[in-house]
């Protein structure tokens, strides 16, 4: 479970996230939708604790990520945009850091690490150094370690860089799997067709601000009564909330 | 050219853009950089005009002898140079991304050369230039010379005497990626680390520094002369000697020497660089084509296996302890800038400490004995801050930017730093105990040493006062070590850069270089805090006296203090910087 209270974050003068406020409960699947610079990874970022915000507060799963950051850390995953691995390592290796930083046991590692690999059929190269890797591959790697411990929340940063068709499709069964397991997923993206298969909830950001907040159900009573894409739903309004 | 003159024109314009743009922050760290600059450099001016004050006014050894050390210590900052340079070069040649840039567009060969040579140079050795205008500042300052000397010895002398040493450097690293193509890339750096150490054996055997001291010291102060016959012929054809001689003879007012000497190193700096240029526009491509052969091959055959720091194996430590430290092993031997570094410095130490152990610094003069204890002392700490400097400063950086994976970890960042730091501090304070120890042999035991007859040995038991030297030497050097590790540890956090990869580059960055000036005041401070015990001592064991064990207690109270106040300061700031967030 997700909660964000009155969330804002300021670098000087500029507000890049102002004031949100949202909750995901267990086993729902969250769509985190806007334009660029928007303040989505600003948002993820200190929903994963790589900046403190300005202010508000953060609860996952019963812990504030700025109060208690070990004990809301070890209940998430997380998958970012870019997801930049130790060039040195394989990819196994580090799987079996990732389980080490978790404090995770020898055994539950070797359990897991192997579970993952076969989950994301990661089997033909994980031993390769991962400076070998494609974009890809490093993806998939990364979604590998943010499942390596059983997380009860996983957030994911743009989730489809650099996948190829079959790897986004084992990418989306897995989360899917995930969702219904009762796991709360937050993902920020810019692919709306996967926000259209994937999610039960959609929250729209722009400038900072939520402007849109609604199960998909809603969402797509406006998309009626538009042209039946939710393309022109979320142009529309991006457009009304830049009018205001 | 017009190319060559775009290319550096948007590099300037980028270079200020950079320095000058970027907010208050960066404005306050510039601001504070300048002051730790300044302050160095004022520093750096005072040691120099102090210590040619000493030698000249106190010790009294003459201007011919002291213009001869001032030629070795040439020869070093010569060597010094020339190392750093193949090193940095051969990341600016052959890993910069901005090459690879380059190489997609329309830019000659000879213009990306050219370019990133000049690049490597001014970027190695800009801190280098500070300090060599100080210390001549400092120099010229206690001969009252006019003021057309500094810019005269700065442009005309010293600026292409630095860039002679680039040149050779670059034309080295070409010569070993030519021969790379047929010769294992290994081998090659096996063959230029043994003729490096081979040519500051053969210097210092050939020009014979105790000899020199000695045969001159036969004559002096009653004959003050020019010793030049004394000079070996090898010597006279290194640059470091040509601006010995420069400095003697303007010191003399015989000026005809100097304008011949000036031309000749400027004669030759043109002549190497022009000889680059030929070398390098012909070559680098395919250089460069080589290297990626080297980093292909590297990476199927530099795979150290190691069941021991396997992941998958059982170990005493807690999971978030094993796995880091874990990593930090894979990481350094898998990384060849690391560990090629490593062992390259290593040798060097291992030849420097088994040349100095041996050295039996017999000396009438009680002021001349503690002058040679000291250089070899602070020369020992020296070594450690550049241990520290090179693989301290960029632990937290090497992180990279993987580091969103620690940051988003149920770990905290300090247990993460003090790993870290626990690990190179072990690392430098036995390799530090090791130097310390080595060199202090000579004080410690007996020694077997050439009696006055040809074959004939003497033995020479070190005075107790000695012993009690070496003893105080060894407890600072180590603490002198936790010191410096801490003040690297401290700034590299504080300057943390996760884009650059390379850490020969992160060592050399701004906050490194900031981080080695502020590490050279301590050096100094130390050297003033040291210095009266180390003279009492000498005299000591000359006027076979007893010393009191006060004036121990007393130094090593005051050099423990400035020690633990540089070492919290420097966790604190360490700690608290990566705190902020992670961009």
């Amino acid at each position: 479970m997700i909660e964000l209270k009155n969330l804002t974050k300021k670098f000087g003068s500029y507000t890049a996230v102002d004031n949100v406020s949202l909750t995901i409960p267990a086993g729902e699947f969250f769509g985190f939708l806007g334009p660029n610079g928007a303040g989505k990874t600003t948002t993820i970022k200190m929903m994963t604790g790589l900046f403190t915000p300005t202010s508000g507060s953060i609860i996952i799963n019963g812990f504030d990520i700025v109060k208690n950051p070990l004990e809301a850390k070890s209940t998430f995953g997380y998958i970012p945009d870019h997801p930049y691995l130790y060039d040195k390592l394989s990819g196994r290796e580090y799987l079996f850091y990732i389980g080490g930083l978790f404090q995770m046991g020898k055994n539950e590692i070797q359990e897991n690490v192997e579970r993952v690999i076969d989950l994301l059929e990661l089997a033909s190269w994980i031993d390769k150094k991962t400076e070998d890797y494609s974009q890809g591959m490093r993806q998939r790697v990364t979604f590998a370690a943010a499942f390596v411990h059983h997380p009860k929340t996983i957030i994911i940063d743009e989730p489809m860089v650099g996948l190829d068709p079959r790897s986004a499709r084992i990418v989306k069964d897995t989360l899917k799997q995930k969702s219904r397991e009762g796991v709360s997923i937050f993902m920020s993206t810019h692919i709306l067709e996967m926000v259209e298969e994937l999610c039960d909830r959609i929250g729209i950001i722009n400038k900072g601000k939520m402007i849109f907040l609604d199960t998909k159900e809603n969402l797509f009573s406006h998309k009626s009564q538009s042209n039946g894409r939710l393309e022109s739903v979320f142009l529309e309004l991006i457009k009304e909330a830049d009018a205001e | 050219m017009r190319m060559f003159l775009h290319i550096l024109y948007f590099k300037n314009k980028m270079f200020w853009k950079f320095s000058v743009e970027k907010g208050f922050g960066v404005f306050a760290k510039g601001i504070g950089s300048a002051i730790v600059f300044g302050l160095f450099a004022v520093g750096a001016f005072y040691l120099s005009h102090y210590v040619t004050a000493y030698l000249l006014g106190g010790v009294k050894i003459g201007l011919f002898l002291f213009h001869r050390f001032l030629g070795m210590l040439l020869f070093v900052f010569f060597i010094t140079i020339n190392l750093g340079n193949i090193v940095v070069s051969f990341s600016t040649l052959y890993r910069s991304p901005e090459v690879e840039f380059l190489l997609t567009h329309p830019v000659t060969y000879q213009n990306i050369f050219v370019i990133k040579f000049l690049d490597n140079f001014f970027y190695s050795s800009g801190t280098l230039f500070l300090v060599g205008f100080s210390v001549l500042l400092g120099y010229g300052t206690y001969f009252h010379y006019p003021w057309y000397f500094y810019p005269f010895m700065m442009f005309g002398i010293l600026v292409p005497f630095m860039f002679l040493a680039g040149c050779i450097a670059v034309l080295v690293l070409l010569g070993v990626m030519i021969l790379a193509e047929k010769i294992n890339f290994r081998l090659l750096i096996g063959i230029i680390v043994a003729f490096y150490l081979m040519q500051v054996f053969l210097y210092f055997k050939v020009s014979g520094p105790v000899h020199l001291v000695r045969e001159v010291m036969k004559y002096y102060p009653y004959v003050d002369l020019y010793f030049g016959t004394l000079d070996p012929l090898a010597i006279k054809l290194l640059p470091n000697f040509w601006i010995s001689e420069i400095l003697y003879f303007f010191s003399i007012k015989n000026y005809f020497p100097v304008y011949g000497y000036t031309a000749l190193l400027l004669l030759s700096t043109l002549g190497v660089f022009i000889l680059l240029l030929l070398v390098g526009g012909m070559n680098f491509f395919r250089t460069w084509l080589t290297s990626l052969t080297i980093k292909a091959m590297g990476m199927k055959r530099v795979e150290l296996r190691s069941n021991f720091f396997a992941f998958g194996r059982k170990s005493i430590f807690s999971s978030q302890i094993e796995v880091l430290l874990k990593k930090e092993f894979w990481q350094f031997v898998r990384e060849p800038s690391q560990w090629i570094h490593f062992t390259v410095m290593m040798v060097l130490i291992t030849a420097f400490l088994s040349s100095v152990s041996t050295l039996n610094i017999k000396l009438e003069s009680p002021e001349l004995m503690s002058v040679v204890y000291l250089v070899i002392f602070i020369f020992n700490i020296f070594l450690i801050n550049s241990l520290a400097l090179r693989f301290g400063f960029p632990m937290m950086s090497l992180e990279g930017k993987a580091m969103w994976s620690m940051r988003s970890a149920p770990i905290k960042l300090s247990n993460v730093y003090w790993i870290k730091f626990s690990l190179t501090t072990l690392l430098i304070l036995l390799l530090g105990g090791v130097i310390a120890f080595f060199s202090n042999i000579p004080n410690l035991y007996t020694q077997r040493v050439q009696g006055i007859l040809p074959g004939q040995f003497e033995f020479v038991t070190p005075h107790l006062a000695l012993k009690k030297l070496a003893l105080t030497s060894i407890i600072i050097t180590a603490l002198s070590a936790v010191t410096l590790v801490s003040m690297n540890f401290g700034l590299g956090a504080l300057y943390l850069n996760t884009s650059e990869k390379n850490p020969i580059r992160i060592a050399s960055s701004q906050g490194a270089t900031i981080t080695f000036l502020l590490s050279t005041v301590y050096l100094v401070l130390l050297l003033a805090m040291y210095f009266f015990p180390v003279i009492t001592m000498h005299t000591a064991s000359i006027n076979n006296s007893v010393v009191s064990n006060r004036i121990f207690w007393f130094v090593l109270g005051l050099i423990a203090g400035l020690s633990g106040l540089i070492i919290a300061v420097s966790h604190s700031i360490g700690i608290a910087s990566l705190r902020k967030d992670f961009l």
